[in-house]
């Protein structure tokens, strides 16, 4: 059985400022776990358990369902839930929220079309299975019916390792079989932290090496796991466990990220309360006393393919790379290591979004059109994140102004920014007017943009906005 | 090489292949280091934050080395991936803060190439503790500041925008006059004219004959001269 909470925001994992959605989804899990005890979170928003069992407890798949639904309707949450046999069929079925019947998942699959197999979320995509995809439907084989009916054997040879697990996903089977032989040691890697640590950064950072520690241990033994069981123990001995789905998909720095959503998450309320408790205004401490162990267990072992991990956005991060961001991350705080993604926009400052280390990197306005009404050339050396302010005169000593109709009052002559001392401007080009948001009085904005050459060789981006001059951007 | 012999504008070769001392450097500017890259290990000075320091980057991004900004929270970045910088491997830490020195060395585990803006004057302790971290990983650090035992310095000595007349035009291209000097094999004082940026964004050597104006006299829209400057 599979529930989902379209509604939870689940796009990013990244630690969010004041930890609402992590909070909403702890609730959202602690409610179901009242149902089942042995609950798995996929991502956040969608958690998954074996049904059998609550489902003869609580009178039938159907019923159980209900409950579940009205349980998070009561705490606010549009949920929606799926009963199939197998994992990927289940999640499959709980995007319409019906209940697929015991040996009818073989025919459900077949009804689907095979871009299911790429996944719902656009951003968790994995290349290797979107190109699988694309070969499947060009090939005619358009339903997961068609790819299941292809001999296994061929399958195989033609569309290798992702094509095989791909296939055993159509059939109804788990993507791998699990290995058969028991796991010959206890192969979780634990964190101790002597004194509790009472911020999140450096147990996030440690939770990194961890995961590197147990991919390792793993990888040495030729096996990877399909899920990983995250306990955080705090000082006053509550202890906030989650299984995670993993497949072997999950990189390092991905596992701390899951982390870090869970610590955000809170300690687990007491059952007689409804809500986490909030941590105090100091931002990163987690109630009460700081955490004292991390112990991260891999659960359900299978052989290991050879699969690349997952990475986020297109550039590959080595690990070297991540573990020095992580690390001036636990010093100054999550915001305080960006990564610069290019993106459009009209104005200079629009034009670059800075995304803290560790979330998707995806622009704030999209590059891809044409943003007419930008200053064209070349792109400005300093952009300045408060414009500032500056005073521009004419030959006479009078502040130069633009008239509505786009009349300039009088050529530049002077140009005084703040901080430095006065320049004479030596050439000049505009108005350009810009009017963005006309349609809403609280955003509107209209300014006129010039670019303003000095005597010392530099040149100054500054715009006229509601009769003030404000400095930009500096050509340097 | 034909670099430094007054008159030529050819830029010199490469650095070897194979060579791993050196970081690359766009082909504009090789004329102005000693040995045509930026050495590992070492730390480059460039008078104050401009397009020179992104453009001394530029290359070595380009060629899949990470490179961190630190307390430089103006950093044109768009200028910076015109030039080459690869903006998919820059790491932004706009303020470091007090601690800066812990998060400077932090950063040079990670990236090869650093570009720092000290917040505040650094004590000889704190250029000697990084400078050790500095060879250690064999990094470069690119200051925009003041360094005392920098081995290179830079500075962009004059400059003068094309392409804006009298409430007409845009900017086009900026013509600078970049001079170079430092300690060691660093030491003869190396000048050159660039295009920084040029017309498509990019460094380009300018050559005195194709200056549409005299650098020392009047701005453009006066009558064009012809400057002998020497290389």
């Amino acid at each position: 059985m599979v529930v989902t909470c379209p509604d939870l925001p689940s796009a990013s994992l990244g630690a969010d400022p004041d930890r609402q959605p992590a909070r909403r989804h702890e609730r959202v899990i602690a409610a179901v776990t009242r149902f089942c005890p042995d609950v798995e979170v996929v991502e956040p928003g969608v958690c998954a358990f074996g049904a059998r069992g609550p489902a003869r407890y609580f009178g039938g798949e159907t019923a159980l369902a209900a409950r579940i639904t009205a349980a998070l309707a009561d705490l606010g949450e549009h949920s929606k839930v799926g009963v199939a046999d197998g994992f990927f069929a289940a999640l499959l079925a709980a995007r319409d929220g019906r209940a697929v019947p015991p040996g009818g998942a073989a025919r459900f699959l077949a009804a689907q079309p095979v871009s299911v197999l790429a996944g719902q979320d656009p951003a968790a995509r994995d290349p290797v299975v979107q190109d699988l995809v694309a070969l499947l439907n060009r090939l005619g084989l358009r339903t997961l019916g068609d790819f299941a009916a292809l001999p296994v054997r061929d399958v195989a040879s033609r569309f290798g390792d992702a094509g095989e697990g791909a296939h055993r996903l159509a059939r109804g089977l788990d993507s791998r079989p699990l290995a058969t032989r028991p796991p010959p040691a206890d192969l979780s890697a634990i964190q101790e932290f002597d004194p509790p640590e009472p911020r999140a950064e450096p147990v996030v950072f440690a939770a990194k090496a961890l995961a590197g520690r147990l991919h390792d241990g793993l990888a040495a033994r030729g096996l990877t796991c399909v899920r990983v069981q995250v306990t955080a123990t705090w000082a006053d001995g509550q202890e906030s466990s989650r299984r995670w789905r993993h497949d072997g998909l999950l990189s390092a720095a991905a596992v701390a990220d899951r982390v870090r959503w869970q610590l955000d998450g809170g300690p687990p309320a007491p059952p007689d309360d409804g809500a986490a408790p909030a941590p105090p205004d100091g931002g990163e401490q987690y109630q009460p006393g700081g955490i004292v162990a991390l112990r991260l267990v891999p659960d359900l072992l299978v052989r290991a393919t050879g699969q690349q991990l997952a990475l986020w956005g297109e550039t590959q991060v080595s690990d070297r790379v991540a573990r020095a961001a992580m690390r001036v991350q636990a010093m100054l705080g999550h915001e305080a290591v960006l990564r610069p993604v290019l993106g459009g926009g009209r104005n200079v400052h629009d034009q670059v979004t800075p995304v803290p280390f560790g979330e998707k990197t995806e622009p704030r306005l999209p590059a891809d059109r044409p943003w007419p009404g930008r200053v064209l050339g070349p792109a400005p050396g300093l952009v300045f994140s408060a414009a500032r302010a500056a005073e521009v005169t004419d030959d006479a000593g009078r502040a130069v102004t633009v008239s509505g109709r786009c009349a300039v009052s009088a050529a530049p002559a002077r140009l005084a920014v703040r901080g430095e001392p006065p320049q004479r401007v030596t050439g000049w080009a505009g108005p350009w007017p810009l009017s963005e948001r006309w349609w809403d009085p609280s955003a509107a904005w209209r300014r006129a943009r010039f670019q303003l050459a000095t005597e010392d060789g530099r040149a100054w981006l500054a715009v006229l906005q509601d009769g003030r001059w404000l400095i930009e951007a500096g050509y340097c | 090489m034909t670099a430094g012999q007054p008159g030529s504008f050819a830029a010199p070769a490469a650095p070897a292949p194979g060579r791993t001392e050196l970081l690359p450097v766009l082909p504009a500017l090789r004329g102005l280091l000693p040995r045509g890259g930026l050495a590992r290990g070492s730390v480059v000075a460039v008078a104050e934050f401009g397009l020179l320091c992104l453009a001394l980057a530029a290359a070595a991004s380009a060629d899949g080395a990470w490179c961190g900004i630190a307390g430089i929270p103006e950093a044109g970045v768009l200028a910076a991936a015109a030039l080459g910088l690869d903006a998919g491997r820059t790491l932004l830490v706009p303020d470091p803060g007090p601690s800066w020195p812990q998060v400077v060395a932090s950063l040079l585990d990670g990236c090869e190439l650093v570009l720092l803006r000290p917040p505040a004057r650094a004590s000889v302790q704190v250029r000697q503790r990084l400078e050790a971290t500095l060879r250690r990983g064999r990094g470069v650090l690119l200051v925009a500041g003041d360094w005392p035992g920098a081995q290179l310095r830079l500075r962009v000595a004059s400059q003068r925008w094309t392409g804006l007349g009298d409430g007409h035009g845009r900017l086009r291209a900026r013509c600078a006059e970049v001079v170079a000097d430092g300690r060691g094999e660093a030491a003869m004082t190396r000048t050159r004219w660039l295009w920084l940026p040029g017309e498509d964004g990019g460094v380009a050597m300018a050559d005195p004959a194709d200056l549409p104006f005299d650098i020392d006299e009047e701005p453009p829209g006066a009558a064009p001269g012809l400057r002998v400057v020497s290389g």
